[in-house]
């Protein structure tokens, strides 16, 4: 059987979490849903760190490597002399590696968060559940 | 007493009433913004169709006014990834009533200068050669040529830029499906992507905001820099120096800053939210605006100390042209536009005078746009050859198409403030208590 | 498509080739013949000899053909007159050929003024119908004639009892031809071996740009220069021959008799005057001439010490020193001074004298004149004449005759109100020969047939002469002996019988009294490099490119001083209203810094209708006139400059030796092999070949052959006066006018240097520019998507974008070079070293297994120059012209400090301040 409390000031919403939390409830059966992050939940909730970071690392070290890569294939690839630089030219090739850096880091964080976050919840979007607004909402999942 | 609930219900019920069914007025300025983009349109197709030769740009100024409108468009840009990310990796409260409208600004920005390097090619329905895709032919891309550090930057900017500014806005068009029916709440059920605001959410959203900040903040110093040495990795007198980079991005933010007090002052009254942007908010933009002015004035100052210091002909001759020569009205004009008046922001009163700060930014716009355009013209004009020296005058069409880039950004943030929360009712939940 | 239906559609479309290639207009297609001519090889250029006719020099020429159109024209190497070069006009002279307003056919005048095209059978009908019908005099009058075309007219005059009047020429060299005829009984323009003298002195004729022989003139200047000739020569004005000559003097204009007069008894004579001819000289002391001429008594002094130490001396007048009152007197003395120092029989050759005989003096038309104005002249055939404002009354007299027929190939003014036009075809349409200078006789051989419905002078006559003949026949006659070495060879040398000269004892000059000089500002009336004496104008190229002096395309204007400018604060393009001899003449102004105070340089052919005086006892137009007034009209006429400054150069680099004071601390070392710049990567290595050019400043006269020669080989477009405004030229290839440190002015032909260390290549996005492994900075127009940035970090700025298409209106188009692309808008391109010629060459010599020669094949900027100031070559042949020149002391390259690396080096002589 699940319960849910709902209350409107965050305030009573922290204290009725930490209550449940000493109160020996189980952090992981505990789902609350704010109008925006309460990082003092977290700490109640005893959270793990976001394994986003992974993705974020994965996505800009790609983004460096390739951008050499990259870089570095094309103009053994087709080697043509502009300007009488040498072919391999580390400072141009920099700036790519630096931006698809940054670019791979972004979308593959943006994919990681929609895969940890269970983005986008296609249930959620056809049958769209319960409102609650800005209340702060503490729900326990019971057993059946 | 109102409960935060109450507070918040409020806000968004002001912030919403934006989205409203619209008055005649933005009917209006909607018409004048499209008809301004519709012509920019129609004077870029004459242009396809005749040749570029309808433009002014010439032997030796072969970059004139699409290069300057480029490099408008994008400083206008990092303005808002500054109030968004870096603002937010320095903890300024501050920014969170307008960082919405500022990264709004960015995505359209980012567009509409993203087309200025089409529409100054030669040859644009080629422009897809300028990415690097396999290809039959076995051709790559120059990687040593800045204009492909352009398409790199410019690319990665718009894209991180609008997954910024995309996934900010989810939480916010999660709160538009609650006050939306019909077919307007799916789209905004589907672009909410099911949000609930759960906790493991908001943790994955926090962090993908932080990090998403963390990248965004060297990209805004990035890409500047690199559209600036688009310049100074050439030979060209008064475009080869090493001073670029930073004097473009302080540039950059500064007019950027500048287009942010220009939206948003009106948007704010004409959208009732006083509460939320206050005065104070704008004294902190404008401090903004004067620190980078004061940079891009100091900057001013090296360029000049560094020509003459070094005593190399060609430097001196060229500042000396740029400050005496055939564009020095337009140059002494931008010195007034980006330094001087600037410095009456000392004046605390001027300060938080809203309308004196709209008027000053209307200025610093232009004379930001005059910048480039000084920088890059008056250096073409009169190089190294003086059989090739020569004058820019630009034609109609490249001020139709001008006139057009400010109609297409004009019209999608029209477009913007009356189909989105133009701000960022999250954040400002965030900091209320 | 099944295969049966494709070997049917092949086997009809090629039989229809085969049957439509016969007898059809083969300029219609791309490869005119399915079954090539023997000996052509489609796809490899044949060449035809020929001979230039722009003007009346007579230059031969190789007509480069490729399935059958002609789209070049080189100097023959070996002829007499050019020897291998070919000036701006001549390259031009293509466009004559394929022009869109040559007229097409024969035109007969309706009642109503205008003209309707006629069939050839139509025209002659009418031309006999009025002879028959004449009842007066018939009179030939024809442009300078020479060879067996001047024979055969003087043949069809006595069949068809015509008079033939003198013949027309702007510059008929009237004066030099009175003092050939009074001294010596020779009225004839003698040759001069400018080669041969080793002290040099010109008062006025530009030899290196219009004067009788201008590629032969830059030819033996060119010669001479191994031979450290001193060449002195006296000008008025600035002439590119001034600028070019070891020492330019600025002279009073017509004040040329004192200097003569004087150098006429200071001189110690080698060859004695007749007492009276001695006494009648004027008494002119050292400083009468001095303060006469405006020159230093040293200098005067100096000129009378050079002829005197000289052993084979030249002094002649010509131009602008015989175009004031004192012309003929001008004229007398320098002839008498070429007897005194026996330049006669030496320098100044009698024997082999330039054809202008039958040429006639204003005077000479007098009584054709009469005979006009008193209805006496029954028919009047003209022909090749291009105008007629130099004798006005005879222009104005023309329409006196009862019937006249007018040969010409366009509708020049005195064709103006013809009964019936004969279009004449173009020397590369026709046969023919010329005989530009007693005893050099060239041949014309045409390309193909006639391209409109055209016929030859000579095949018009002889028709008329009703002998059945046609001229190819009439002239293979008349050749005898002598055509097979015209054929082969393309000229002939023919021994003369003419004798030296001598003073004629009882001949004192008729005029000894000197004029007084003008007091003030004189207008200045100057040939023009471009149009000759205007009969090029027609030719659109030839505005194209500017003038070199200065640096204008397309209109007319008057060149100024720099210090009269400031007088009357007039600037470059403000209009100048000038009153002379009562006349009037309003032109913008271009001012020129080498350009002394009080002269207004005008050209012959931008007058503008200004009705020119005339000279009291030839009747000449004069060409030194005083004017009673200028002053500024406040007007602003947008001439198209295309120089952005003449005087900004110093200290750039740009000049010899002249390099930036920051540069790289070389001391006065400028070999480019020493000392490189310093430099963060490995030196590059060339395998076989490493393309460079080299440019003697030395040589250079600024005639813009070369610009020509660039302009038509590689199918460079024509963009038009509008697009020169704003600097859109598309000139590959340019001659920059630089005034140096010391006040001399520099004619630098700057072109793709090649840098080495490109800024082009490195920042094009698509790879459209990179550096092939020869050295050549290749440009690939298909890969070219139009960013400009190339164009922008060039620092010479020789890279152009096309604007927009341009179009060749037909026939135009056949005139393209087929090697060379035809580029779309939105493409840069730029001198490519004449990729297309090293590709052949290469080729050449890998079918034959070998490496390619010195001097086997070179660019059209090169072949064409007339004084050969440009060499190309492989620079890893040791024994190339190109690498001795390139390791010369006199070697710079432009903006080195730069780091470019270009592969362009140019040669001058390091001076001190002379």
């Amino acid at each position: 059987m699940s319960k849910q409390w709902m209350f409107d000031e965050k305030a009573d919403f922290l204290a009725k979490l930490r209550e449940l939390v000493d109160g020996g409830v189980d952090p992981h059966d505990l789902e609350t849903m704010t109008p925006f992050p309460v990082h003092e939940a977290d700490h109640i909730l005893h959270t793990r760190t976001s394994r986003l970071r992974f993705f974020t690392l994965a996505g800009t070290l790609t983004g460096l490597i390739a951008g050499f890569a990259f870089t570095i294939f094309t103009v053994m690839d087709w080697p043509l002399i502009t300007g009488g630089k040498p072919l391999i030219s580390l400072p141009p090739f920099l700036v790519i590696a630096f931006e698809l850096t940054i670019l791979l880091g972004g979308i593959l964080s943006f994919v990681g968060f929609l895969a940890l976050a269970r983005l986008p919840s296609v249930k959620n979007v056809l049958q769209p559940p319960k409102e609650y607004g800005n209340r702060f909402v503490i729900q326990q999942r019971g057993e059946e | 007493m109102s409960s935060l609930k109450g507070t918040f219900d409020q806000l968004e019920r002001d912030v919403l009433a934006a989205m409203a069914k619209p008055k005649k007025s933005f009917w209006l300025a909607l018409a004048v913004s499209s008809l301004m983009f519709a012509v920019g349109m129609g004077c870029w197709g004459w242009q396809i169709y005749k040749g570029l030769g309808v433009a002014g740009i010439t032997n030796p100024v072969g970059w004139g006014v699409y290069i300057t409108d480029f490099v408008f468009w994008v400083g206008i840009a990092h303005s808002g990834t500054l109030i968004s990310a870096v603002l937010f990796l320095f903890r300024a409260k501050f920014r969170n009533s307008f960082n919405r409208t500022a990264e709004a600004m960015t995505i359209f920005a980012v567009m509409t200068a993203g087309l200025f390097p089409l529409i100054h090619l030669g040859r644009c329905w080629l422009f897809y050669w300028l990415f690097p895709y396999p290809n039959q032919r076995l051709l790559w891309v120059n990687f040593r040529s800045p204009l492909v550090w352009d398409v790199f930057a410019v690319s990665t900017y718009f894209t991180v830029s609008l997954i910024f500014w995309y996934v900010g806005m989810v939480p916010d068009l999660a709160i538009v499906r609650r006050y939306t029916t019909g077919v307007k709440q799916w789209i905004f059920r589907i672009f909410s992507l099911g949000w609930r605001g759960t906790r493991y959410q908001w943790e994955h959203y926090g962090k993908l905001y932080m990090f998403l900040a963390a990248l965004a903040t060297p990209l805004v110093i990035s890409v500047h820099s690199v559209v600036s040495w688009d310049f100074a990795m050439s030979v060209v007198p008064g475009w080869h120096t090493t001073i670029f980079a930073p004097y473009f991005v302080a540039g950059a933010i500064f007019s950027g800053t500048a287009m942010v007090i220009t939206l948003v002052v009106p948007m704010r009254r004409i959208f009732n939210l006083e509460t939320y942007i206050t005065v104070s908010h704008f004294e902190s933009l404008a401090k903004i605006l004067l620190f980078t002015s004061m940079i891009v004035t100091y900057s001013y100052i090296v360029e000049y100390v560094l020509a003459f210091y070094s005593g190399h002909e060609f430097e001196i001759a060229h500042f000396l042209y740029r400050s005496f020569g055939d564009y020095k009205y337009l140059y002494w004009l931008m010195l007034l536009c980006n330094s001087l008046l600037p410095l009456t922001i000392f004046v605390k009163k001027l300060r938080r005078n809203l309308t004196y700060l709209f008027i000053l930014s209307l200025f610093v716009n232009v004379g930001m746009w005059l910048e480039r355009f000084v920088i890059i013209v008056s250096s073409l004009a009169k190089d190294y050859d003086p059989y090739a020296w020569g004058t820019y005058t630009p034609t109609l069409i490249e001020a139709g198409i001008t006139l057009g880039s400010f109609g297409m950004f004009f019209t999608f943030f029209l477009l913007f403030t009356k189909y989105l929360p133009v701000l960022s009712i999250t954040e400002i939940k965030e900091i209320s208590e | 498509m099944q295969r049966r239906e494709f070997l049917k559609l092949m086997g009809i479309v090629s039989g229809g080739a085969v049957l439509s290639s016969c007898g059809e207009d083969p300029h219609k297609k791309l490869i005119s013949h399915v079954v090539p001519r023997e000996g052509e090889v489609p796809g490899m250029a044949a060449l035809y000899p020929s001979t230039c006719t722009e003007c009346g020099a007579g230059c031969g020429i190789w007509v480069r053909v490729r399935e059958r159109n002609p789209f070049k024209l080189e100097g023959m190497p070996g002829h007499p007159i050019n020897d291998g070069a070919l000036c701006i006009r001549g390259q031009a002279s293509l466009s004559r050929l394929l022009h869109p307003d040559r007229i097409t056919a024969p035109r007969r005048r309706t009642n109503t003024g205008d003209y309707q095209d006629v069939s050839w059978e139509q025209a002659m009908a009418d031309v006999e119908q009025a002879l028959s019908e004449s009842g007066g005099r018939q009179v030939y009058l024809a442009g300078r004639t020479t060879g067996s075309l001047a024979a055969l007219i003087d043949e069809f005059c006595r069949t068809r009892s015509f008079d033939r009047a003198p013949e027309v020429e702007r510059f008929n060299h009237e004066a030099i031809r009175f003092a050939g005829d009074a001294l010596f009984g020779r009225k004839s323009v003698p040759q001069y071996h400018l080669a041969e003298a080793d002290v040099l002195v010109s008062l006025g004729a530009d030899l290196l740009e219009t004067f009788v022989s201008p590629v032969n003139f830059a030819r033996q200047f060119a010669a001479a220069l191994e031979k450290e000739q001193r060449w002195y020569h006296l000008e008025p004005h600035f002439s590119l021959t001034g600028n070019r000559a070891s020492r330019r003097l600025v002279i009073r204009p017509d004040s040329e008799p004192y200097l003569l007069a004087w150098l006429l008894r200071a001189v110690p004579a080698r060859r004695d005057l007749p007492a009276a001819v001695a006494a009648a000289v004027p008494a002119v002391t050292a400083e009468a001439a001095a303060r006469q001429t405006g020159l230093p008594v040293t200098v005067i002094e100096e000129l009378r010490d050079a002829l005197r130490a000289s052993s084979n001396p030249l002094l002649l007048a010509g131009g602008v020193a015989l175009a004031g009152n004192n012309g003929r007197l001008t004229a007398v003395l320098a002839a008498l001074l070429q007897w005194s120092l026996d330049m006669v029989g030496r320098t100044v050759d009698y024997e082999r004298h330039e054809n202008y005989e039958t040429v006639g003096g204003a005077a000479d038309f007098a009584g054709l004149v009469d005979a006009l104005s008193d209805k006496q002249i029954g028919v009047l055939l003209i022909s090749r004449l291009y105008h007629l404002d130099h004798v006005p009354s005879l222009r104005d007299a023309l329409c006196g005759a009862r019937f006249r027929v007018g040969l010409t190939d366009f509708m020049y003014p005195p064709y103006d109100g013809c009964d019936v036009i004969l279009p004449l075809s173009h020397s590369l349409e026709s046969w023919d020969d010329v005989e530009p200078r007693h005893g050099v006789i060239s041949l014309i051989k045409p390309v193909f047939r006639p391209l409109h419905d055209t016929l030859s002078e000579g095949d018009i006559l002889l028709q008329m002469m009703n002998n059945g003949l046609n001229y190819r026949t009439y002239l293979a006659r008349r050749w005898g002996t002598i055509g097979r070495e015209l054929l082969d060879q393309g000229w002939v040398i023919r021994d003369t019988e003419e004798t030296t000269p001598t003073l004629q004892a009882g001949a004192p000059p008729p005029v000894i009294t000197i004029q007084e000089p003008p007091a003030d500002k004189t207008l200045v009336v100057v040939p023009s490099l471009r149009t000759f004496d205007g009969r090029s104008r027609v030719l659109t190229l030839l505005h194209e490119i500017p003038d070199p002096i200065a640096t204008i395309t397309y209109g007319n204007w008057v060149t100024l001083s720099v210090a009269d400018a400031d007088t009357l604060g007039i600037t470059d393009g403000q209009e100048l209203d000038i009153r002379t001899s009562g006349a009037g003449l309003r032109l913008p102004v271009k001012t020129h810094p080498q350009l002394a105070a009080g002269r207004v340089m005008v050209h012959t052919d931008q007058l503008d209708g200004l009705a020119l005086p005339r000279d009291a006892s030839s009747g000449e137009p004069l060409g030194i006139l005083p004017i009673d007034s200028w002053q500024a009209t406040g007007t602003r006429i947008d001439v198209p400059i295309l120089s952005g400054s003449f005087t900004g150069a110093v200290g750039r680099g740009i000049l010899p030796h002249d390099k930036p004071h920051h540069g790289p601390a070389h001391g006065g070392d400028d070999h480019a092999t020493e000392h490189p710049p310093a430099t963060l990567y490995p030196p590059k290595e060339y395998s076989r070949y490493r393309w460079a050019l080299a440019i003697d400043l030395d040589r250079c006269i600024g005639c813009s052959a070369c610009v020509a020669a660039c302009y038509i080989e590689n199918n460079v477009a024509i963009v038009g006066p509008d697009e020169h405004r704003i600097g859109r030229e598309m000139a590959w290839l340019r001659i920059e006018p630089h005034l140096s440190r010391d006040g001399r002015m520099f004619f630098i032909p700057v072109m793709c240097q090649h840098c080495e260390n490109a800024p082009c290549e490195a920042v094009c996005p698509v790879y459209a520019t990179y550096h092939g492994s020869e050295g050549l900075n290749q440009q690939v127009y298909n890969r070219c998507v139009g960013t400009r940035y190339c164009a922008n970090n060039c620092p010479y700025k020789v890279r152009r974008f096309n604007w927009f298409d341009h179009e060749w209106p037909s026939p135009l188009n056949l005139m393209l070079n087929p090697d060379v692309s035809v580029r779309p808008k939105g493409v840069m391109e730029k001198c490519t070293f004449c990729i297309q010629r090293i590709r052949q060459g290469k080729d050449h010599a890998k079918d034959q297994g070998r490496q390619v020669k010195d001097g086997e094949f070179t660019t059209a900027c090169a072949q064409s120059c007339p004084t050969g100031a440009i060499t190309f070559g492989n620079l890893l042949d040791r024994s190339s012209r190109i690498y001795a020149l390139a390791q010369s002391p006199r070697a710079y390259r432009l903006l080195e400090g730069i780091g470019t690396e270009p592969a362009v080096y140019y040669l001058s002589k390091k001076r001190e301040n002379a």
